[in-house]
Order: C-alpha cells, then sequence, then structure tokens
C-alpha cells in the first residue's frame, strides 16, 4: 500500500531537482543522484510523524541535506579523500539501511516463497498501520484475526531465517 | 492462540517495548536462564530487520515508479538531464 502516491509525486516533483543539482555539484551522476535522493526519502518518511501531507521548505531541505549527506557516507566507503570527518553528521543515516551481502540471499528467499506473509508484516512493522487497517487490506474478517495470522507469519519467517544455516551461524 | 504464538508475541512485546519495566526484568532474567529464549529473541530480531528490508525495498519500488512517471513528462525530464550535462 506504501505512502500517498499523490502526495510523495508531488514530494519528488518539488524535491528531486535541486537534490539532483546537488549531487551533480558533487561530481556524482544522475542514477547515482536518483538512488540517493531514494534513501533520503526512505530515511524521512521512517522519521516519526514524518508521513503526513504537507510539503514544507523543511521536507525539501532536509531531502537534499540527507541525498548529499549520503553521498559523503559513499565516499567515505569508497575510501575516496573527502574532508568531513564528523559522525555526527552521519548520525542521521540508520546503520542497517541496506542488506548486508549475505543478507540477501534469504530476503531474495523470503521475497519470492514469503510475499504473502511478508506483505502482512512490513504493513505491521515498517508501514505501522494498525491491525484494523490491515485487517481491512488483507481481508481478514477482524483486526484480532489478523494479529493471528501475524503472529503465525513472524513464527513462520523466523523458522525460514533458522533453517538458513549461514544465517544460523551468524546469529547465533 | 496456541503456546508457540503466545511465545512470539511476548519476545515481540519484548523488542518493541512493550513490556513493563517488571515484565521486562523478569523477562531478562529468563533470558539469563535459557540459551533458547536468548536465540528466539535473537532470531526475533532479525526478522524484524529483514521485514524492515523488504519494506524498504517495497518503497524503493514505489519510488522508481514515481521516477520514470516524472521522467515521462518533458519539461521535467529536460530540467534533470540539462543538470547532468
Amino acid at each position: 500500500m506504501q505512502h500517498d502516491e499523490q502526495w510523495l509525486t508531488a514530494l519528488y516533483r518539488e524535491s528531486f531537482p535541486q537534490a539532483a543539482r546537488a549531487i551533480q555539484q558533487l561530481g556524482g551522476d544522475m542514477d547515482t543522484a536518483k538512488d540517493l535522493f531514494h534513501d533520503a526519502v526512505i530515511i524521512y518518511l521512517e522519521k516519526p510523524g514524518n508521513s503526513s501531507f504537507q510539503i514544507d521548505t523543511s521536507a525539501k531541505a532536509y531531502l537534499v541535506g540527507i541525498t548529499k549527506i549520503l553521498w559523503y557516507k559513499k565516499c567515505r566507503t569508497e575510501h575516496k579523500h573527502i574532508s568531513i570527518d564528523d559522525n555526527e553528521t552521519f548520525a542521521s543515516i540508520p546503520d542497517d539501511l541496506h542488506p548486508d551481502k549475505e543478507d540477501i540471499p534469504v530476503l531474495q528467499y523470503l521475497r519470492t516463497a514469503g510475499k504473502k506473509c511478508m506483505d502482512l508484516l512490513q504493513a505491521f512493522y515498517y508501514e505501522h498501520l494498525t491491525m484494523e487497517q490491515i485487517a481491512t487490506v488483507f481481508n481478514y474478517k477482524t483486526g484480532r484475526s489478523a494479529t493471528v495470522q501475524k503472529h503465525k507469519c513472524l513464527e513462520k519467517v523466523r523458522e525460514q531465517v533458522k533453517q538458513t544455516e549461514a544465517y544460523a551461524e551468524r546469529v547465533a | 492462540m496456541r503456546k508457540e504464538l503466545l511465545d512470539i508475541q511476548e519476545v515481540d512485546r519484548y523488542l518493541l517495548r512493550g513490556l513493563t519495566t517488571a515484565d521486562r526484568l523478569v523477562f531478562q532474567a529468563r533470558m539469563l536462564l535459557s540459551p533458547d529464549l536468548r536465540r528466539k529473541v535473537k532470531l526475533q530480531e532479525k526478522t524484524h530487520q529483514l521485514v524492515r528490508w523488504y519494506g524498504r525495498d517495497l518503497q524503493r519500488e514505489q519510488l522508481s515508479a514515481i521516477h520514470s512517471q516524472l521522467m515521462a513528462e518533458e519539461n521535467f525530464s529536460q530540467q534533470i538531464t540539462s543538470i547532468f550535462k
């Protein structure tokens, strides 16, 4: 279901050109600008209370700012010389924004084999919908039956994670 | 709900900070005594992380669709391509 499409499109239209210009000035290309901007929007949407339907200057400034920080972070990861050496600058970026290499196979597996459950789980844990909203979206009679299904899904996915041997070793 | 599901619900409450301070302390004490419970908590935490990555991927898909849609508009597309000339 994700965020309101119209609102998000307007936010994109308003903010991306400026973010793209900033990345171009720092030496990046269009695809990089696009990827970093998408991550910035994700970080913005994950901040509590930000899924509102307003586009103010602060939202735009925030997105451009985070896109630039993501660029610096990318440069630092790629060991390019950058003048910013301040961990505080990166504090707004979650450490686990992207999965590690070893997480990708299990994630890929869950995407295909466990899609139904993953859709339901992400609606609760990621989109923070209420169980009543989830019941409506996923056609359960009540929030209560959706809750039971959520726990079953959690159990199923947890079991799949456990059975991925490399995984089991890593989280042991 | 059967016992396994109730256990999952309890671990979730612990992870999502839904337990009272007293219940939290009891839960932590139980974890100290039970390697099995510790393992379940870790696996469930990992599951939450995988769900988060999955959610982000869905969000990225939506953003890519919006990007393509806007780039199909002549004005927007020109504005962006002129930046990277």
